[in-house]
């Protein structure tokens, strides 16, 4: 029950960062390393705002936006300075580093235990029952997740939300409806790091502490939870999951990204149920990384084929 | 209408390899006018379809659009007032979007894309309609999503979708090469009635003389970056594909093949 | 290689010595009732999960020094004692996940080694009701492990690492004499060296030093900022900076060539080629804090009643052939009372 539970708290905030992965690397077929940074960032500003007295929700909400701005200089960079996708990350990424030591007040490590966050307040105290007590952080984790995911598919069926699925797909139709590509680009990626940034406070207010390295690998979780939710629930030739009574079912790939990520956890989770050797973990994610991405490479390939 | 004039464009410039494809090149097309432009591999008919678009930069000269300079305005401001379909069936659609998705994105060209829900039920009708008159039945497929269809469905919705909000051109750019001889006629019969309809003033590049010949007010045949051949009005009517024919070989001949 | 031998060592040097207190008077079966373990209940075996932020030396060694702590209580691994261990490899996503699976796992105390991963214990422990030992961690007040005067906060209470910076100072001063800069390298991200760098820097005048600090931000500006920095001072001390001591050769060998002593914090340091060093023996620590852990098992005290402790008595090691390069000689009243002498430089 309580690995259940842990399982649960960490697959749902790594989610909101797997929501931004699916825009920049599914949607926008952009790999975008500055997630990584972003994520610390939102941790740091939060861990910050908290110490000064601010409203945890309003950290929430600060940390989305700092995110989104970080994003937009990722865009910028590789938009406006023709740098390549993958070094503007990077560029960002390195920067990031510096400044979010700044945004911690210069401290690589800031606690923030004995505060109020969105987990631990009166009102929570006062609006969920004793016998709901221990789900109090797994139903606030859920709530902010189905906000998240609700508010991206609306946005992917506005028509700036089309111009964003479209720019993805086929670059040149964007500019072929007289839109700058660029621009699309740059808010897709606002919106990505603005999610990372998000998760990044919802962790340090989970964890009780800001630390420095707590971004290392951010990326990698966020597109392990992507492929595996993405082949899992949604690939490309099952136009659904199951079938019941002549009724077909299937998730949007934004909800199999949020159950991509929760399942990503519970591997790692079992890996270190099993007793696997702790030093092999990480050679262990990677190898499950890259036989996800060739299973999934091999299977789009003979889509193609078909088609 | 639209105007080159003296542009010039080199490749590799500032090289060894340096390569002039048009030096002072000039080109008018008439308001409503039809012309369809053939030439040989390297001739620079893409390459001035792409100056006009702004694909790629000229090195000197200039592009109007009636009595507007728009040489320097990025690509995707001019596409605002052009409609542009590709050789590629894949380019003119977005595959992993809906047929209806596709239809709602080109119907927005020109206005703001916001945070309004990105269909506008109002107009699924429209819509429809729009597909029922291109006889392929993807009217009854509105949830299909674009990549799944053939590469004649594709370049039927691209040629829709390109023209279906108020432009000043088409740009035609070897639109129908990649299609199988049937569904080529096709396209191109759609391309005709649409063009008739709307009166647009429409470049047609292509390697199908036939077409070259059926289609268009004007014939323009282009070599080594010049025009070598530019017929209309009577000219036009009367010329016959072996003329055509008999040209290339010329202008072949000269260049010592 | 080096260190796995040496762990080797001691993990034999443990068996041995248990496998004769086994011998000598405690009968190996519980039931009996050893005399270590009286006022427990015979029967009783514990389970607890020991989670490490990093694969690192020091740490290695705490973990070795805790369960030899234990053992001295008579808890022992493999008879009453299941031991869940993982490593987070320097992760905090994983760290945490570690913690919600010893809970998961029922484990009966949380030994967590280094700050990151004690922050993390401390979360998943507070909501468990599983109380948490953690050791290495340089400044628990500063991470909120413990209240402002040290006092406990919670179910968690531990060993810290401090330098003993002022004894340091002073072991320096009596080798050298005349220096008057002592260059310090630290990685700016590393709370524990800020910490260390400020008490340096209150404590330095009172031994007529000037410290010389360079920050660094990675593994990478090492070679420059070493370079640097031996341009500026008498002597190079080093604080338990991990980017920094994963360095340590490279130091070293600038230095030499430059004829500035380097002086160490810890053991390892100055088996390498550090002068000397009034340092921390991380197997200690660790054992200290593997008694606070047994007397939490047993029952006998709370971990809510035990201020964490530091170890008062820095410990001496000297190496004599990195002081003869240097043309130093090391003074008796330390030699006379080391720890460790190395006669050699360990590459």
């Amino acid at each position: 029950m309580t690995l259940l539970l842990g399982i649960f708290e960490e697959g749902l905030i790594y989610a909101i960062v797997a929501l931004g992965v699916y825009i920049t690397y599914k949607i926008l077929d952009f790999p975008d390393l500055s997630v990584d940074s972003t994520f610390p960032m939102g941790a740091a500003l939060t861990a910050s705002a908290i110490l000064a007295g601010q409203n945890p929700a309003l950290a929430l909400f600060l940390s989305f936006l700092a995110g989104a701005g970080a994003g937009c200089v990722t865009g910028l960079i590789h938009v406006k300075l023709k740098v390549r996708d993958l070094l503007s990350g990077i560029i960002v990424m390195t920067g990031l580093y510096s400044l979010n030591l700044r945004f911690a007040g210069g401290r690589a490590n800031v606690p923030i235990f004995n505060q109020e966050t969105i987990f631990e307040n009166p009102a929570v105290d006062r609006l969920i029952p004793a016998n709901l007590r221990p789900f109090t952080v797994v139903l606030i984790l859920l709530l902010i997740v189905l906000a998240c995911k609700f508010l991206l598919d609306l946005y992917l069926n506005t028509r700036s939300g089309f111009l964003l699925r479209a720019v993805g797909d086929n670059e040149t139709l964007v500019t072929s409806l007289a839109k700058d590509k660029g621009t699309v680009k740059i808010a897709g990626l606002a919106i990505a790091n603005g999610f990372a940034a998000l998760a990044g406070s919802i962790y340090c207010q989970h964890k009780g502490f800001f630390e420095i390295s707590a971004g290392t690998g951010t990326i990698v979780m966020g597109l392990a939870s992507v492929i595996i939710g993405i082949q899992v629930f949604c690939p490309d030739h099952r136009p659904y999951l199951f079938r019941l009574r002549n009724r077909t079912f299937s998730l949007r790939p934004t909800a199999a990204v949020v159950a991509g990520s929760v399942i990503y956890k519970a591997c790692i989770s079992l890996a270190i149920s099993l007793g696997l050797e702790a030093n092999d973990l990480k050679l262990i994610t990677s190898a499950l990384f890259l036989i996800i991405l060739v299973i999934s490479g091999q299977r789009r390939k003979k889509v193609k084929r078909h088609a | 209408m639209l105007r080159l004039k003296d542009v010039s464009k080199y490749y590799h410039g500032g090289t060894v390899n340096e390569m002039c494809l048009f030096r002072d090149f000039n080109l008018t097309v008439d308001e409503g006018q039809f012309v369809s432009v053939v030439g040989s591999n390297g001739s620079g008919k893409t390459s001035m379809l792409n100056i006009i678009c702004g694909s790629i930069p000229v090195d000197s000269g200039a592009v109007y659009i009636g009595k507007e300079c728009i040489t320097h305005m990025p690509e995707f401001k001019r596409q605002r007032r052009i409609g542009r379909v590709y050789q590629d069936p894949a380019m003119g659609t977005c595959p992993h979007m809906t047929i209806l998705e596709n239809m709602a994105m080109a119907d927005n060209k020109g206005k703001s894309f916001n945070l309004r829900p990105g269909i506008n039920r109002r107009r699924i009708q429209t819509y429809q309609q729009m597909l029922a008159a291109l006889g392929l039945g993807l009217e009854d497929k509105l949830h299909v999503k674009a990549g799944v269809l053939s590469g004649g469905q594709r370049q039927a919705m691209a040629l829709l979708m390109a023209a279906m909000t108020p432009i000043d051109f088409l740009i035609l750019d070897e639109h129908t090469a990649a299609l199988d001889p049937k569904t080529a006629d096709t396209i191109m019969e759609l391309t005709g009635k649409l063009v008739r309809e709307k009166n647009l003033t429409t470049i047609m590049v292509t390697h199908n003389l036939r077409y070259a010949v059926e289609y268009g007010h004007r014939l323009v045949m282009m070599h080594q970056g010049s025009i070598v051949l530019d017929l209309s009005g009577s000219e036009k009517e009367a010329v016959r594909i072996q003329d055509l024919l008999d040209k290339f070989n010329a202008i072949s001949i000269e260049c010592g093949n | 290689m080096k260190k796995s031998m040496r762990s080797i060592k001691i993990l034999t040097a443990a068996f041995l010595s248990l496998s004769l207190t086994g011998c000598a008077g405690s009968p190996p079966s519980p039931k009996d009732g050893s005399p270590a373990a009286g006022q427990e209940d015979p029967g009783q075996t514990y389970t607890i999960g020991i989670g490490q932020f990093a694969a690192h030396g020091s740490l290695d060694n705490c973990r070795e020094g805790f369960l030899l702590g234990l053992a001295d209580e008579g808890i022992i691994e493999g008879q009453n004692l299941t031991v869940l261990y993982e490593n987070s490899q320097a992760d905090g996503g994983i760290a945490s996940q570690i913690n919600v699976n010893f809970a998961s796992q029922k484990a009966d105390l949380i030994c967590a080694i280094a700050t990151p991963m004690a922050q993390s214990a401390y979360g998943v422990g507070k909501k468990q009701d599983i109380p948490v030992i953690y050791t290495a961690v340089t400044d628990p007040v500063a991470a909120q492990l413990a209240g402002p005067d040290g006092s406990p906060v919670g179910e968690i209470t531990g060993t810290s690492d401090k330098l003993p910076v002022t004894q340091q100072l002073d072991m320096i001063r009596s080798v050298l004499p005349d220096a008057k800069t002592i260059g310090i390298l630290f990685t700016t991200s590393e709370v524990n060296s800020l910490s260390a760098i400020e008490e340096y820097k209150a404590a330095a005048p009172d031994y007529g030093f000037e410290i010389v600090d360079m920050g660094i931000s990675a593994t990478a500006d090492v070679p420059l900022a070493a370079d640097a920095l031996l341009e500026q001072v008498d002597c190079v001390t080093n604080l338990t900076d991990n980017t920094v001591v994963a360095s340590l050769p490279l130091i070293l060998n600038k230095a030499a060539k430059k004829n500035i002593p380097v002086f160490g914090s810890e053991i390892e340091q100055v088996k390498i080629g550090c002068v000397a060093a009034m340092g921390l023996d991380y197997v200690a620590l660790g054992r200290q804090t593997g008694k606070m852990a047994a007397a939490v098992l047993k029952g006998e005290k709370k971990a809510s009643q035990m201020d964490f402790q530091v170890i008062e008595e820095a410990a001496f090691y000297g190496n004599t052939k990195a002081a003869q390069d240097l043309g130093i000689t090391l003074p008796d009243r330390f030699t006379s009372t080391a720890k460790e002498l190395f006669t050699t430089i360990t590459q």
